[in-house]
């Protein structure tokens, strides 16, 4: 009530200085009640879990336990490899990005779409379809050794470890990059290229230094969630003892050999926050030194590569369509085989595998459950991550970089670490053998894909948008709504389509969280897979993937 | 309709595959329609860490636990959290899983075996001695007793037994085995062939011959270690009485009929064995004493890391 009165009185010729969104820092406003109510979700969704694991971890003293040698090794490869990773995924990204949204390469679109693609075959399960194809016994390997006697390359290993981590991650380096790319305004690119400079040097001198807080955010954003990775490790590490920290953690609780399992998961899971904590402060630090470009009205020419045309677009599309295709390839095979081991030929081929992945009962219940949880998972990170992206990076206010870091943490934890806080605080809440709680760890793990996603864009875009509206007379709140999250919104919902992406499949989490007779399609493909039904998993991993090829047609297209 | 009978829903926690514990809960309930049994299905340490979660805020939330194998529910035994019971037919119940102390028992015999490949393997191995040969350098996998606590038992039984112990522990390790998260991915890698011979239990690999796949068992002639995959009541459980009707169903008869049907090993001998498994009185066992494996596991553990990473 006093409020509308507030805003008749203030009314749009308040009179204050048109300072762009930093103006009447402390006074109550509409604004400042967000900021508030963003840092009571933040303190219920991320930093409550969290405070649940750090003292949990603290509490039986077990700190000793970090300075043994397999947890100092495990942390030594998680590290390397997520490092590694991310800047191979960012290398790849970016250039991919540049020769896709920037040049005349054939089949952008197609390319575009092939690119996403493992971001939504599950990471376990991308794994296995590429032992099938670089394992020691695969065919390559097989008629390499019997040639030159040693196999090509192994995908086991750290540098299998390494490869998986990149393929999986590169997409995600390519929707930042290309969603920052297109607010590059052509007018520079043009300018330089009229100056006499060539393409490359364009590319060079040009395009790329201002691609560079999106690379930055990106490699952030790929190395602490690799950081976190379970499935790849646990298939391609383990088996010559290539152990991360997210792989130690599963050993521990698994095992039923240690004491106490849920401190230690809790104390391993500390070391993964303070690593994370290095990683967003890197990135708030970096995120400081930003610049702002007018957006252009028309779209950049892409640029003629020439006699290069055939060669580059053969050369990407081999590797790109090998890197995505031929785990596809191994997994319809295997989804249309009736067991592993039986040969491909047209009289094996049966549709029953997928006949027994959908007519399970656990299977509907699964598909369902998923659905649903992810989808609000999606749409609760969209407008929360939405909100605190586009504050952290449109208003300024002291408490910024410590709203962005809280938001981005949990992306450098497991996801069976997320789960055992949340597991220790659900029958604190009342929340536990409810669906709610798993919606709630999702929450937790995915808001920072969203922020993520949602501030790269943003930093490089000046703020007289927003200035414009307040010089108008709209109010703070107003010119942050219609204006500043307004602007943000495609790239939210890009967002939100990767978490629902992401989610849909998700194991970790929900197999600990789960109330006795529900179920998800992740914990319905893993239980296939361990029932031995490896076939009907690899059915059901197909269906998802096909089905989240139209929700990545979504994400390509907003973000285009 | 039993008229004496009241309705009742009990909660199962079970590591079992989803598939056949729906099979045993369907079976159980045209027997008893009155009983409801809620199933929460997970892999071994994401139960123990959802009971232990459950404890320490209060009651375990579970009525029957079944899973894994003896050495857990000694442990569980030991904190006050289960509840006594005997199945009423004990007698028929083969005395090796039977807990003397009255508090739970095994309901499948689950060997680990030597599995193959047809395709690749001409000549299987037939014992533990074999798999120590230079020509299976390079392509036997095994599951990692650090994640699989089946194999952690393995380990301990192997260790412990004298035909076999450290020095073949040794032999082994110079073949380099791959070794795989847990039995799941072992039976797949010699199934499509990446390893051509496997360390593995056994229901698995008849499972998969089954669906068609070129595999096949070989029970090695030293003996082979099982966990029994044990079941026993909560002591916080409010439903007693349907807990207990459960699990004499899955050690009776019928129950035990099923398990053979579903490519188990049964607990007792007058419901015969799956197709391709020996009788039970030919099956030789390597079965030490639960303590000697429990003094011994941590170390065997260690030493196999310590051996094959």
């Amino acid at each position: 009530m006093s409020s509308s009165a507030d805003t008749l009185v203030r009314g749009p010729a308040g009179g204050r200085a048109p300072h762009g969104l930093d103006t009447g820092r402390g006074r109550p406003d509409g604004v400042l009640g967000l900021r508030l109510a963003l840092w009571l979700v933040c303190a219920g969704v991320v930093l409550l879990p969290l405070a649940v694991i750090v003292a949990l971890g603290l509490s039986a003293d077990r700190l000793q336990l970090l300075l043994q040698g397999d947890v100092l090794e495990a942390g030594r490869n998680s590290l390397v490899s997520a490092l590694v990773s991310a800047a191979g995924a960012v290398a790849v990204g970016t250039a991919l990005a540049l020769l896709v949204e920037r040049t005349d390469l054939r089949g952008r679109g197609a390319l575009r779409l092939l690119a996403l693609s493992p971001l939504l075959v599950p990471p376990f399960v991308g794994a296995i379809a590429w032992i099938g194809l670089a394992g020691p016994a695969s065919t390559v390997n097989r008629a390499w050794t019997e040639a030159t006697g040693g196999p090509l390359w192994v995908v086991y290993g750290g540098d299998g470890v390494v490869f998986l981590l990149v393929v999986h991650g590169f997409p995600v380096a390519y929707l930042v990059v290309a969603a920052a790319l297109r607010r590059i305004p052509s007018d520079l690119e043009q300018a330089a290229r009229t100056s006499g400079a060539g393409p490359w040097r364009t590319v060079r001198d040009v395009t790329l230094p201002l691609l560079r807080p999106a690379a930055l955010s990106a490699f952030t954003l790929v190395a602490i969630s690799n950081l976190a990775d379970f499935g790849i490790p646990s298939i391609v590490g383990l088996p010559e003892g290539y152990v991360t920290l997210s792989t130690l953690v599963y050993r521990y609780l698994q095992s039923g050999t240690v004491d106490a399992p849920l401190e230690v998961v809790a104390t391993i899971g500390m070391v993964l926050l303070a690593l994370a904590v290095l990683g967003v402060l890197l990135d708030v630090v970096a995120g400081r030194s930003r610049w702002e470009l007018e957006a252009s009205a028309t779209a950049s020419a892409p640029v003629s590569l020439g006699r290069a045309r055939a060669l580059a677009s053969t050369v990407t599309w081999v590797l790109v369509a090998g890197v995505t295709l031929l785990p596809l390839w191994a997994l319809a095979t295997q989804a249309l085989l009736p067991a592993p081991g039986v040969p491909l030929t047209w009289d094996n081929l049966t549709l029953d595998s997928l006949t027994r992945a959908l007519t399970a009962p656990t299977t509907v219940t699964g598909l369902q459950n998923s659905l649903w949880l992810s989808l609000l998972a999606g749409v609760v990170c969209a407008a929360v991550g939405l909100a605190i992206a586009t504050l952290v990076t449109r208003t300024r206010s002291r408490d910024n970089g410590a709203l962005r870091a809280v938001a981005m943490l949990p992306q450098a934890i497991p996801g069976l670490v997320i789960a055992v806080g949340w597991l220790v605080l659900a029958p604190r809440i009342g929340l536990f053998n409810t669906p709610w709680l798993i919606l709630a760890a999702y929450v937790t793990a995915f808001v920072a894909l969203v922020v993520q996603t949602v501030s790269a864009p943003l930093r490089a875009t000046p703020l007289t948008a927003e200035e414009a509206a307040r010089v108008a007379g709209a109010s703070r709140l107003r010119a942050f709504v219609d204006v500043s999250a307004r602007m943000a919104l495609p790239a939210a919902t890009t967002g939100g389509v990767l978490v629902v992406l992401t989610a849909v499949r998700e194991l970790t989490i929900s197999a600990l969280l789960l109330s006795p007779g529900s179920q998800t399609l992740g914990v319905a493909i893993f239980n296939l897979q361990q029932a031995g039904a490896y076939n009907a998993a690899s059915a059901l991993s197909l269906l998802v993937t096909i089905v989240g090829l139209a929700g990545a047609r979504l994400a390509a297209r907003q973000a285009a | 309709m039993v008229a004496t009978a009241d309705d009742a829903t009990i909660t199962l926690y079970t590591s079992e595959p989803q598939e056949k514990i729906d099979a045993v809960v369907a079976a159980f309930n045209e027997e008893h329609p009155e009983i409801t049994v809620e199933v929460f299905r997970a892999g071994t340490g994401d139960l123990t860490a959802r009971i232990e979660s459950e404890r320490t805020n209060g009651a375990v939330q579970a009525d029957v636990l079944l899973a894994a194998d003896a050495a857990t529910f000694e442990g569980y035994k030991g904190e006050d959290l289960l509840a006594p019971y005997t199945p009423t037919e004990a007698d028929a119940i083969n005395p090796d899983v039977l807990d003397p102390d009255g508090f739970y028992v095994g309901t499948r015999i689950i060997p680990t075996v030597i599995a193959y490949n047809t395709t690749m393997v001409d000549e299987p191995p037939t014992s533990w001695q074999d798999l120590t040969d230079p020509q299976y350098a390079g392509k036997i996998t095994m599951p990692n007793p650090d994640v699989s606590g089946a194999a952690a038992y393995n380990a301990a039984v192997w260790t412990s037994t004298p035909a076999l112990g450290d020095q073949w522990l040794q032999d082994l390790a110079a073949n380099e085995p791959v070794i795989a998260e847990s039995n799941g991915p072992v039976a797949q890698a010699v199934a499509s062939g990446t390893q051509p011979v496997g360390v593995v239990v056994d229901y698995l690999v008849r499972d998969l011959a089954a669906a068609g796949s070129p595999i096949a068992v070989s029970y090695p002639s030293e003996g082979v270690p099982f966990v029994a995959q044990p079941a026993g009541i909560f002591a916080d459980s409010d439903e007693p009485e349907a807990s207990a009707t459960f699990i004499d169903f899955l050690v009776g008869k019928t129950g035990q009929e099923l398990a053979v049907e579903q490519s188990y090993l049964p607990v007792r001998g007058d419901v015969g064995t799956p197709e391709g498994a020996p009788a039970m009185d030919d099956l030789a066992v390597l079965n030490p004493p639960l303590e000697e494996v429990s003094a011994t596991k941590d170390a065997a553990v260690a030493r196999f890391d310590e051996l094959f990473s």
